[in-house]
């Protein structure tokens, strides 16, 4: 097993479309790092000038009117139908402070979490396209009868391609995160705000990076077995282009209490240690109108983690029972 | 060793076509294939003879019957025994975009080869010169090649050609008999099927014959041809008319091929000529004719309905 893991690990970095994959989450990569440098860039003299005249004018207009617009406000509120707003929610006119004008800088720490996140996604995708292709690629070749005539223990032949598919990403992943990590480190160090990177931040951010490395793991293991059962890189991809349409998308969005049951919630609240997702809850007030608001709930992280083992146990199970039994032609 | 390389007993395989309909590929075929000598495995197309080989291969499941291999039963055993089996099913096929070294170096890798092995069989091939070209570039010949090196690497005792020469030219199709009668003559089992009677018969030691999935004739060549029609003499005489009608009388079966008449059914030629004098009608010519494969075959083969 070990062996035939390694000449699968042989076979699936001496493949062209590997190649192309990697030079592709390179060039995403730094990609990804010049628009943070864009990002983190700091205002010119001009538009700081220009910050602080907008500002100066908003003080100005805040100290001439507050007062008469809060007590316009309150008037407002008494005639509110019940169940009315918070008076102090409804009329707030806070003093306009100058941070609020211009670009804040930005904080590592803040900005870090969604680029690990956003990383996950590329990775787990490039990933699923690639070990799709280097199991259906076999297939359609027919490359697979003659493999087996060397090693007919289809059991060990399928864990052998899986766990390749696997491992063969966990560097990969490793070293564009960690690209990705540190390169915006830097930019940020030299244009935003590191200050509050501490090391419970450092170690956030380390766990967030783990669990994307092995969500790409996985997603290259499951983007194999597809590969398997449909025999051909272009239907894997259908498919998975099929499912984030018609069920993220279509499905969410009119049955919202499935949210919790879809793969990207889960691969969300897993990667992020817990993920928010809003359903709308409508009810009739007292004065018999129908009221409809958006409720924040949360999708815990041990929810994401079971249903992502069981989700790709069950599939890998799957994909074996099929490859154990199917006849090679 | 044991004396069978091969043998199947009531081996049988149904397939479901897309719309549900079963066609029954092979049923109930019992082969033996002795060991060493090249086997001949002969049959029309769509008689089964790919889909047995792929069920001794364990790429497609048997629904019924028994198989061994060197006395193993597979495919349960089968991996004890596939370090001794080279096979090509069909056409050869590897991953088109590496090369023919590469390709095999995945597969020594596999099997615990060592990677000089690689060259070796590159160069009994004739292939070391095109060893670092893309596979997708190579000829049919090539490809054939190539698969017969990738056989070569394990250093087999058994060696399985399914239709070897499709789509060579001639000079491939002698390449390819070449090496299945020398392997055969270094005491290796050469199991090759194909429909070409021709290039089975001056290879072959010994043949099986299939049609719908069944074994129709076995042994050696000389016991199938001598089996699978009744002896026939071509013979010339003056008065065709006469001579038929005594030779009939006497129940045989005449018929006219140009300036003679060939008699089948006669045990002895001297038969022939006995009863042709008795008669006062003489031979002026008389010569057996020695059944070829092909119309055993033939003849075989369309009392099967195929």
């Amino acid at each position: 097993m070990v062996r035939l893991t390694k000449v699968e690990l042989r076979r699936l970095m001496a493949r062209r479309l590997t190649a192309v994959g990697l030079a592709g989450l390179f060039l995403i990569t730094i990609l990804l790092l010049v628009a943070t440098w864009f990002d983190a860039r700091p205002l010119s003299a001009v538009e700081q000038q220009q910050a602080q005249q907008q500002y100066e004018m908003a003080h100005k207009d805040w100290g001439e009117h507050a007062q008469e617009m809060r007590t316009q406000c309150e008037a407002d509120w008494k005639t509110q139908p019940d169940p009315k707003p918070k008076l102090e929610e409804m009329c707030v006119y806070s003093e306009p402070k100058p941070e609020d004008f211009g670009k804040p800088p930005t904080v590592f720490a803040q900005i870090m979490p969604e680029l690990l996140q956003g990383s996950s996604y590329f990775l787990a995708f490039a990933a699923f396209l690639i070990g799709a292709s280097f199991l259906g690629a076999e297939f359609s070749s027919g490359a697979i009868g003659n493999w087996l005539t060397f090693e007919p223990r289809r059991l060990r032949v399928y864990g052998s391609k899986l766990l390749a598919a696997a491992t063969g990403f966990v560097p990969i992943a490793a070293v564009v995160l960690a690209v990705i990590l540190f390169g915006t480190f830097l930019i940020v160090d030299k244009l935003g705000d590191t200050a509050s990177t501490t090391g419970k931040v450092w170690g956030d951010l380390s766990a967030i990076g783990g669990r994307a490395v092995l969500t790409t793991a996985l997603a290259a293991a499951l983007g194999s077995v597809v590969g398997l059962l449909l025999r051909h890189t272009a239907a894997a991809i259908g498919v998975v282009m099929a499912y984030l349409v018609l069920a993220e998308g279509v499905f969410a969005a009119f049955l919202e209490k499935a949210q919790p049951w879809l793969v990207k919630l889960n691969f969300d609240a897993f990667v992020r240690h817990g993920a928010q997702y809003s359903v709308t809850e409508c009810k009739t007030g007292s004065d018999g109108s129908y009221i409809c608001d958006y409720v924040q709930k949360t999708l815990s992280f041990e929810h994401g983690a079971w249903y992502l083992a069981i989700f790709t146990v069950v599939v890998v199970l799957l994909g074996g029972w099929v490859f154990h039994r199917r006849d090679v032609n | 060793m044991s004396d069978v390389a091969i043998s199947t007993r009531g081996l049988r395989k149904t397939y479901r076509t897309r719309r549900g309909r079963k066609v029954v590929a092979v049923q109930g075929l019992d082969l033996e294939v002795p060991a060493g000598g090249v086997h001949g495995f002969l049959g029309p197309n769509g008689s089964g003879k790919t889909t047995s080989i792929r069920m001794l291969l364990g790429l497609v499941r048997a629904d019924a019957g028994t198989m061994t291999v060197f006395g193993r039963p597979v495919p349960a055993q089968l991996p004890d025994v596939v370090g001794r089996i080279g096979a090509i099913v069909e056409s050869p096929k590897f991953f088109p975009a590496f090369t023919g070294e590469k390709n095999l170096e995945l597969l020594a890798e596999a099997i615990g080869a060592p990677r000089a092995r690689v060259g070796e069989v590159l160069e009994q091939t004739s292939l070391g010169e095109r060893g670092r070209d893309r596979f997708r570039s190579y000829s049919l010949g090539m490809k054939q090649r190539l698969a017969i090196a990738a056989t070569l690497l394990k250093e087999p005792d058994l060696l399985i050609f399914d239709e070897p020469t499709n789509g060579l030219d001639p000079a491939g199709i002698r390449e390819i008999r070449e090496t299945m009668r020398g392997l055969g003559e270094q005491g290796k089992t050469v199991l090759v099927s194909s429909h070409i009677l021709a290039e089975v018969e001056q290879v072959a030691d010994t043949v099986s014959i299939i049609g719908h999935g069944r074994l129709l004739a076995s042994g050696t060549v000389a016991e199938v041809i001598g089996g699978g029609t009744a002896p026939t003499v071509k013979v010339a005489v003056g008065d065709h008319e006469a001579a038929t009608r005594i030779l009939v009388a006497a129940g045989l079966t005449v018929r006219a091929d140009g300036k003679y008449l060939l008699v089948e059914g006669a045990p002895d030629p001297a038969d022939v000529t006995r009863r042709l004098a008795h008669q006062e009608l003489y031979v002026s010519e008389l010569a057996p004719v020695r059944a070829d494969l092909e119309s055993v075959f033939l003849e075989l083969t369309e009392g099967e309905g195929l």
